[in-house]
Protein backbone atom coordinates (compact mmCIF):
# COMPACT_ATOMS: atom_id res chain seq x y z
CA UNK A 1 0.00 0.00 0.00
CA UNK A 2 1.30 3.31 -0.99
CA UNK A 3 0.83 5.67 1.79
CA UNK A 4 0.47 9.11 -0.28
CA UNK A 5 0.38 11.50 2.34
CA UNK A 6 3.49 10.47 3.65
CA UNK A 7 5.09 10.77 0.16
CA UNK A 8 3.56 13.92 -0.92
CA UNK A 9 5.51 15.47 2.09
CA UNK A 10 8.08 14.35 1.69
CA UNK A 11 7.94 15.61 -1.50
CA UNK A 12 7.18 19.02 -0.65
CA UNK A 13 10.10 19.07 1.86
CA UNK A 14 12.51 17.76 -0.97
CA UNK A 15 11.07 21.16 -3.08
CA UNK A 16 11.61 23.11 -0.66
CA UNK A 17 15.07 22.67 0.20
CA UNK A 18 16.34 24.78 -2.63
CA UNK A 19 13.11 26.85 -3.10
CA UNK A 20 13.10 28.24 0.15
CA UNK A 21 16.65 30.15 -0.22
CA UNK A 22 15.42 31.46 -3.53
CA UNK A 23 12.10 32.99 -1.81
CA UNK A 24 13.89 34.52 0.78
CA UNK A 25 16.52 36.18 -0.79
CA UNK A 26 13.84 37.65 -3.13
CA UNK A 27 12.05 38.45 -0.33
CA UNK A 28 14.67 40.31 1.06
CA UNK A 29 15.98 42.20 -2.28
CA UNK A 30 12.25 43.64 -2.56
CA UNK A 31 12.44 44.83 0.98
CA UNK A 32 14.54 48.34 1.46
CA UNK A 33 14.65 48.04 5.58
CA UNK A 34 16.16 44.99 6.87
CA UNK A 35 13.50 42.39 8.03
CA UNK A 36 13.03 39.78 11.16
CA UNK A 37 11.90 36.30 11.03
CA UNK A 38 8.04 36.81 12.04
CA UNK A 39 7.58 39.49 9.30
CA UNK A 40 9.47 37.42 6.81
CA UNK A 41 6.72 35.02 7.76
CA UNK A 42 4.09 37.00 7.78
CA UNK A 43 4.72 37.61 4.37
CA UNK A 44 5.23 34.58 2.89
CA UNK A 45 1.52 33.86 4.58
CA UNK A 46 0.27 36.39 2.49
CA UNK A 47 2.30 35.17 -0.53
CA UNK A 48 0.67 31.41 -0.20
CA UNK A 49 -2.85 32.41 0.55
CA UNK A 50 -4.23 29.56 2.28
CA UNK A 51 -1.72 27.07 1.32
CA UNK A 52 1.07 26.50 3.62
CA UNK A 53 4.06 25.12 1.96
CA UNK A 54 6.58 25.52 4.47
CA UNK A 55 6.32 25.61 8.14
CA UNK A 56 7.52 28.83 9.62
CA UNK A 57 10.25 27.55 11.65
CA UNK A 58 12.13 25.73 8.66
CA UNK A 59 12.92 29.16 7.57
CA UNK A 60 15.79 30.11 10.64
CA UNK A 61 17.68 27.79 9.43
CA UNK A 62 17.88 28.78 5.80
CA UNK A 63 18.40 32.59 6.98
CA UNK A 64 21.33 31.30 9.17
CA UNK A 65 22.54 29.19 6.18
CA UNK A 66 22.16 31.99 3.39
CA UNK A 67 23.67 34.73 6.03
CA UNK A 68 26.81 31.85 6.18
CA UNK A 69 27.55 31.97 2.88
CA UNK A 70 27.69 35.58 2.91
CA UNK A 71 24.31 35.86 0.37
CA UNK A 72 22.66 37.89 3.89
CA UNK A 73 23.78 39.77 6.84
CA UNK A 74 22.26 40.22 10.55
CA UNK A 75 22.20 42.18 13.31
CA UNK A 76 20.37 41.48 16.32
CA UNK A 77 18.38 44.85 17.88
CA UNK A 78 16.39 44.93 21.24
CA UNK A 79 12.43 44.72 20.86
CA UNK A 80 10.23 46.59 23.26
CA UNK A 81 8.16 43.60 23.73
CA UNK A 82 10.02 40.04 24.18
CA UNK A 83 13.49 39.07 23.48
CA UNK A 84 15.88 40.61 20.95
CA UNK A 85 15.58 40.47 17.75
CA UNK A 86 17.84 39.79 14.52
CA UNK A 87 17.20 41.56 11.41
CA UNK A 88 18.43 39.94 8.14
CA UNK A 89 19.65 42.25 4.94
CA UNK A 90 20.72 41.28 1.85
CA UNK A 91 24.01 41.57 0.67
CA UNK A 92 25.54 42.78 -2.60
CA UNK A 93 26.48 39.56 -3.06
CA UNK A 94 23.36 38.07 -2.27
CA UNK A 95 21.76 40.42 -5.14
CA UNK A 96 24.28 39.17 -7.91
CA UNK A 97 23.24 35.35 -6.50
CA UNK A 98 19.91 36.15 -6.75
CA UNK A 99 20.23 37.06 -9.99
CA UNK A 100 21.79 34.26 -11.37
CA UNK A 101 19.18 31.87 -9.46
CA UNK A 102 16.23 33.85 -10.74
CA UNK A 103 17.62 32.81 -14.46
CA UNK A 104 17.79 29.29 -12.77
CA UNK A 105 14.65 29.06 -11.67
CA UNK A 106 13.33 30.17 -15.03
CA UNK A 107 14.52 27.99 -16.78
CA UNK A 108 13.84 25.05 -14.23
CA UNK A 109 10.23 25.84 -14.41
CA UNK A 110 10.18 25.79 -17.86
CA UNK A 111 11.62 22.40 -18.13
CA UNK A 112 9.43 20.93 -15.55
CA UNK A 113 6.29 22.20 -16.78
CA UNK A 114 7.40 21.20 -20.31
CA UNK A 115 8.19 18.07 -18.64
CA UNK A 116 4.72 17.98 -16.79
CA UNK A 117 2.61 18.31 -20.23
CA UNK A 118 4.48 16.46 -22.26
CA UNK A 119 4.93 18.77 -25.36
CA UNK B 1 -0.66 19.93 23.94
CA UNK B 2 1.97 22.26 24.19
CA UNK B 3 0.90 24.61 27.37
CA UNK B 4 3.75 27.44 27.56
CA UNK B 5 6.56 28.66 25.20
CA UNK B 6 9.07 27.31 27.59
CA UNK B 7 7.94 24.10 27.19
CA UNK B 8 7.92 24.30 23.59
CA UNK B 9 11.47 25.42 23.77
CA UNK B 10 12.36 22.68 26.51
CA UNK B 11 11.35 20.13 23.85
CA UNK B 12 12.89 21.26 21.15
CA UNK B 13 16.20 21.10 23.16
CA UNK B 14 15.39 17.59 23.87
CA UNK B 15 14.60 16.79 20.48
CA UNK B 16 18.35 18.28 19.29
CA UNK B 17 20.29 16.85 21.74
CA UNK B 18 22.15 14.96 19.00
CA UNK B 19 22.77 18.68 16.91
CA UNK B 20 25.54 20.51 17.37
CA UNK B 21 25.88 22.51 20.86
CA UNK B 22 25.76 26.01 18.91
CA UNK B 23 22.61 24.99 16.59
CA UNK B 24 20.94 24.29 19.85
CA UNK B 25 21.59 27.53 21.06
CA UNK B 26 20.89 29.10 17.84
CA UNK B 27 17.16 27.36 17.17
CA UNK B 28 15.98 28.26 20.94
CA UNK B 29 16.71 31.77 20.34
CA UNK B 30 15.12 31.27 16.77
CA UNK B 31 12.35 29.78 18.31
CA UNK B 32 11.51 32.07 21.11
CA UNK B 33 11.96 35.20 19.07
CA UNK B 34 9.45 34.19 16.75
CA UNK B 35 7.23 32.18 19.18
CA UNK B 36 6.91 35.48 21.30
CA UNK B 37 6.03 37.32 18.39
CA UNK B 38 3.83 35.26 17.08
CA UNK B 39 1.17 35.10 20.24
CA UNK B 40 1.67 38.53 21.13
CA UNK B 41 0.60 39.42 17.52
CA UNK B 42 -2.22 37.01 17.61
CA UNK B 43 -4.04 37.46 20.56
CA UNK B 44 -4.00 41.67 19.71
CA UNK B 45 -5.88 40.76 17.07
CA UNK B 46 -8.25 38.37 18.28
CA UNK B 47 -8.63 39.47 22.17
CA UNK B 48 -11.44 36.77 22.86
CA UNK B 49 -9.08 33.87 21.67
CA UNK B 50 -7.55 32.24 24.76
CA UNK B 51 -3.95 32.30 25.92
CA UNK B 52 -3.50 28.14 25.25
CA UNK B 53 -5.51 28.67 21.41
CA UNK B 54 -3.60 31.13 20.51
CA UNK B 55 -0.50 29.41 20.88
CA UNK B 56 -1.69 26.00 19.49
CA UNK B 57 -2.50 27.92 16.54
CA UNK B 58 0.79 29.93 16.67
CA UNK B 59 2.73 25.97 17.32
CA UNK B 60 1.07 24.63 14.29
CA UNK B 61 2.58 27.69 11.85
CA UNK B 62 5.72 27.13 13.17
CA UNK B 63 5.84 23.53 13.04
CA UNK B 64 6.06 20.89 16.57
CA UNK B 65 9.50 21.22 18.18
CA UNK B 66 10.15 17.53 16.16
CA UNK B 67 9.54 19.39 12.63
CA UNK B 68 11.83 22.50 13.52
CA UNK B 69 14.41 20.05 14.74
CA UNK B 70 14.86 18.42 11.47
CA UNK B 71 14.77 21.48 9.92
CA UNK B 72 17.66 22.14 11.59
CA UNK B 73 19.42 19.27 11.62
CA UNK B 74 18.91 18.77 8.35
CA UNK B 75 20.53 22.64 7.06
CA UNK B 76 23.33 22.21 9.25
CA UNK B 77 24.01 18.83 7.32
CA UNK B 78 24.75 20.63 4.38
CA UNK B 79 26.10 23.88 5.83
CA UNK B 80 29.39 24.04 7.13
CA UNK B 81 30.90 27.15 8.82
CA UNK B 82 33.07 29.38 6.30
CA UNK B 83 36.80 28.63 7.28
CA UNK B 84 35.98 24.78 8.27
CA UNK B 85 35.52 23.71 4.51
CA UNK B 86 38.02 21.04 3.53
CA UNK B 87 41.08 22.67 1.04
CA UNK B 88 41.35 20.82 -1.93
CA UNK B 89 43.86 17.93 -1.41
CA UNK B 90 47.04 18.81 -2.80
CA UNK B 91 49.23 15.35 -3.19
CA UNK B 92 53.08 15.99 -1.94
CA UNK B 93 54.04 16.99 1.80
CA UNK B 94 55.96 19.78 0.76
CA UNK B 95 53.00 20.90 -1.38
CA UNK B 96 51.03 20.77 2.08
CA UNK B 97 53.80 22.60 3.86
CA UNK B 98 53.77 25.22 1.91
CA UNK B 99 50.22 25.52 0.43
CA UNK B 100 49.55 26.99 3.75
CA UNK B 101 49.93 30.01 2.68
CA UNK B 102 46.65 29.63 1.25
CA UNK B 103 45.06 28.19 3.05
CA UNK B 104 42.60 31.14 5.67
CA UNK B 105 42.47 29.23 8.37
CA UNK B 106 46.45 29.70 8.61
CA UNK B 107 45.78 33.19 7.99
CA UNK B 108 42.80 33.24 10.90
CA UNK B 109 44.90 31.51 13.48
CA UNK B 110 48.03 33.85 13.02
CA UNK B 111 45.73 36.67 13.53
CA UNK B 112 43.46 35.31 16.56
CA UNK B 113 47.24 35.00 18.08
CA UNK B 114 47.53 37.82 17.59
CA UNK B 115 44.76 39.39 18.98
CA UNK B 116 44.16 36.93 21.40
CA UNK B 117 46.94 39.10 23.09
CA UNK B 118 44.80 42.06 23.94
CA UNK B 119 41.72 40.29 24.63
CA UNK B 120 43.71 37.66 26.93
CA UNK B 121 44.70 41.39 28.59
CA UNK B 122 41.33 42.86 28.90
CA UNK B 123 39.42 39.41 29.75
CA UNK B 124 41.61 38.59 32.76
CA UNK B 125 41.76 42.44 33.65
CA UNK B 126 37.69 42.42 33.92
CA UNK B 127 37.12 38.34 35.63
CA UNK B 128 39.32 39.79 38.22
CA UNK B 129 37.63 42.65 38.88
CA UNK B 130 34.62 41.38 38.64
CA UNK B 131 35.25 38.61 40.85
CA UNK B 132 36.75 40.27 43.66
CA UNK B 133 34.14 42.85 43.40
CA UNK B 134 31.45 40.55 43.33
CA UNK B 135 32.71 38.67 46.37
CA UNK B 136 33.52 42.14 48.35
CA UNK B 137 30.44 43.51 47.60
CA UNK B 138 28.58 40.37 49.31
CA UNK B 139 28.61 42.18 52.62
CA UNK B 140 26.59 45.09 50.98
CA UNK B 141 22.60 45.04 49.75
CA UNK B 142 24.02 46.00 46.27
CA UNK B 143 26.34 43.25 45.89
CA UNK B 144 23.61 40.53 44.79
CA UNK B 145 23.07 42.73 42.17
CA UNK B 146 26.26 43.87 40.80
CA UNK B 147 27.42 39.55 40.92
CA UNK B 148 24.40 39.69 38.27
CA UNK B 149 25.64 42.03 36.32
CA UNK B 150 28.78 40.40 35.97
CA UNK B 151 27.98 37.04 35.33
CA UNK B 152 25.76 38.28 32.49
CA UNK B 153 28.99 40.71 31.46
CA UNK B 154 30.62 36.96 30.95
CA UNK B 155 27.98 35.91 28.92
CA UNK B 156 27.96 38.54 26.66
CA UNK B 157 31.36 38.10 25.87
CA UNK B 158 31.67 34.43 26.12
CA UNK B 159 29.41 35.08 22.68
CA UNK B 160 31.78 37.58 21.44
CA UNK B 161 34.67 35.64 21.88
CA UNK B 162 32.61 32.77 19.82
CA UNK B 163 32.39 35.00 17.12
CA UNK B 164 35.92 36.18 17.24
CA UNK B 165 36.47 31.79 17.54
CA UNK B 166 34.47 31.43 14.41
CA UNK B 167 35.44 34.01 12.48
CA UNK B 168 38.93 33.69 12.38
CA UNK B 169 39.76 29.59 13.37
CA UNK B 170 36.37 28.32 11.93
CA UNK B 171 35.17 26.15 14.67
CA UNK B 172 30.98 26.64 14.54
CA UNK B 173 30.42 28.72 17.92
CA UNK B 174 26.58 29.91 19.08
CA UNK B 175 25.59 33.10 16.91
CA UNK B 176 22.67 34.02 19.60
CA UNK B 177 22.65 34.72 23.21
CA UNK B 178 22.03 31.03 25.35
CA UNK B 179 18.46 31.03 26.09
CA UNK B 180 16.83 32.07 29.50
CA UNK B 181 13.42 32.20 30.55
CA UNK B 182 12.43 36.27 30.29
CA UNK B 183 10.23 36.23 32.97
CA UNK B 184 12.70 35.46 35.61
CA UNK B 185 12.76 37.50 39.07
CA UNK B 186 16.36 38.96 39.53
CA UNK B 187 17.55 37.27 42.05
CA UNK B 188 16.27 33.74 40.20
CA UNK B 189 17.91 34.84 37.41
CA UNK B 190 21.53 35.20 39.73
CA UNK B 191 20.87 32.13 40.87
CA UNK B 192 20.82 29.67 37.51
CA UNK B 193 23.42 31.72 36.44
CA UNK B 194 25.52 30.67 39.78
CA UNK B 195 24.37 27.02 39.52
CA UNK B 196 25.16 27.00 35.78
CA UNK B 197 28.52 25.26 35.10
CA UNK B 198 29.02 27.35 31.66
CA UNK B 199 29.16 30.60 33.72
CA UNK B 200 32.49 29.20 35.38
CA UNK B 201 34.05 27.80 32.45
CA UNK B 202 33.62 31.44 30.86
CA UNK B 203 35.00 32.64 33.74
CA UNK B 204 37.95 29.75 33.89
CA UNK B 205 38.62 30.47 30.36
CA UNK B 206 38.84 34.41 30.35
CA UNK B 207 41.76 33.44 32.93
CA UNK B 208 43.40 31.21 31.14
CA UNK B 209 43.15 33.25 27.28
CA UNK B 210 45.41 35.58 29.64
CA UNK B 211 48.47 33.26 29.62
CA UNK B 212 47.72 31.63 26.42
CA UNK B 213 47.13 34.85 25.15
CA UNK B 214 50.68 35.95 26.34
CA UNK B 215 52.36 32.41 24.83
CA UNK B 216 51.01 32.96 21.22
CA UNK B 217 51.82 36.46 21.16
CA UNK B 218 55.53 36.18 22.38
CA UNK B 219 55.88 32.89 20.09
CA UNK B 220 54.51 35.34 16.96
CA UNK B 221 56.54 38.29 17.37
CA UNK B 222 59.95 35.61 18.06
CA UNK B 223 59.66 33.92 15.23
CA UNK B 224 58.37 36.69 12.90
CA UNK B 225 61.65 39.09 13.93
CA UNK B 226 63.84 35.85 13.55
CA UNK B 227 62.22 34.88 9.96
CA UNK B 228 62.63 38.80 8.94
CA UNK B 229 66.31 38.88 10.33
CA UNK B 230 67.41 35.57 8.57
CA UNK B 231 65.68 37.04 4.96
CA UNK B 232 67.02 40.51 5.67
CA UNK B 233 70.48 39.33 6.37
CA UNK B 234 72.19 39.50 2.93
CA UNK B 235 70.45 43.06 2.25
CA UNK B 236 72.05 44.52 5.44
CA UNK B 237 75.31 42.91 4.71
CA UNK B 238 75.48 44.12 1.11
CA UNK B 239 74.25 47.68 1.06
CA UNK B 240 74.42 48.65 4.41
CA UNK B 241 77.60 47.43 5.33
CA UNK B 242 76.37 45.98 8.66
CA UNK B 243 77.27 43.03 10.59
CA UNK B 244 75.18 40.55 11.87
CA UNK B 245 76.64 39.66 14.96
CA UNK B 246 78.74 42.85 16.24
CA UNK B 247 80.53 42.41 20.22
CA UNK B 248 81.37 45.90 21.57
CA UNK B 249 83.52 48.37 18.48
CA UNK B 250 85.56 45.42 17.63
CA UNK B 251 84.63 42.31 16.40
CA UNK B 252 82.58 42.13 13.42
CA UNK B 253 81.33 38.70 12.18
CA UNK B 254 79.46 38.82 8.56
CA UNK B 255 77.90 35.63 7.29
CA UNK B 256 79.98 34.60 4.06
CA UNK B 257 78.32 35.34 0.50
CA UNK B 258 77.65 31.39 -0.44
CA UNK B 259 75.38 31.03 2.65
CA UNK B 260 72.34 33.93 1.39
CA UNK B 261 70.39 31.78 -0.04
CA UNK B 262 70.70 29.08 2.52
CA UNK B 263 69.76 32.05 4.87
CA UNK B 264 66.80 33.34 2.96
CA UNK B 265 65.51 29.98 2.65
CA UNK B 266 66.05 29.45 6.43
CA UNK B 267 63.81 32.53 7.30
CA UNK B 268 61.12 31.56 4.54
CA UNK B 269 61.42 27.86 6.19
CA UNK B 270 60.92 29.11 9.88
CA UNK B 271 57.67 31.33 8.99
CA UNK B 272 55.97 28.13 6.94
CA UNK B 273 56.67 25.67 9.85
CA UNK B 274 55.43 28.93 12.59
CA UNK B 275 52.15 29.03 9.99
CA UNK B 276 51.49 25.34 10.32
CA UNK B 277 51.96 25.08 13.45
CA UNK B 278 49.68 28.20 14.38
CA UNK B 279 46.87 26.64 12.31
CA UNK B 280 46.89 23.51 14.72
CA UNK B 281 47.13 25.75 17.66
CA UNK B 282 44.00 27.88 16.70
CA UNK B 283 41.74 23.91 15.83
CA UNK B 284 43.05 23.48 19.57
CA UNK B 285 42.47 26.79 20.77
CA UNK B 286 38.46 26.06 18.89
CA UNK B 287 38.20 23.14 20.46
CA UNK B 288 38.94 24.07 24.23
CA UNK B 289 36.76 27.36 23.23
CA UNK B 290 33.96 25.15 22.07
CA UNK B 291 34.12 22.59 25.26
CA UNK B 292 34.45 25.73 27.77
CA UNK B 293 31.84 28.32 26.39
CA UNK B 294 29.49 26.32 24.74
CA UNK B 295 26.60 24.65 27.11
CA UNK B 296 26.04 21.37 26.09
Amino acid sequence: MVDSPTLTKKFQKELNAGIASLVLLSVLNKKTKPMYGYQIAKLLEDYSGDASFMKQGALYPVLHSLENSGLLESKVEPSVSGPPRRYYEITSEGRETLVIWQGVWKQMKSFVERAIKGA
Amino acid sequence: MIKSIEEYLNLLKTELQRSDAATVQDALADAEEHLRAALANLLEKQPEMSEEAALDQVIEQYGSPSETATAYAEVERRTVPQLARENPKTESAIARFFGVYTDARAWGAVLYMLIAFVTGVFYFTWAVTGFSLSVSFALFIFGLPFALLFFLSVRGLALLEGRLVEGLLGVRMPRRPLFTQSNLKWFDRLKELALDRHTWFSILYMFIQFILGTVYFVLFTTVLSFSLSFIAIPVLQEFFNLPTIQIGSGVRYFFPTWSYPLLVFGGILLWTTFMNLARGIGQLHGRMAKSMLVTD
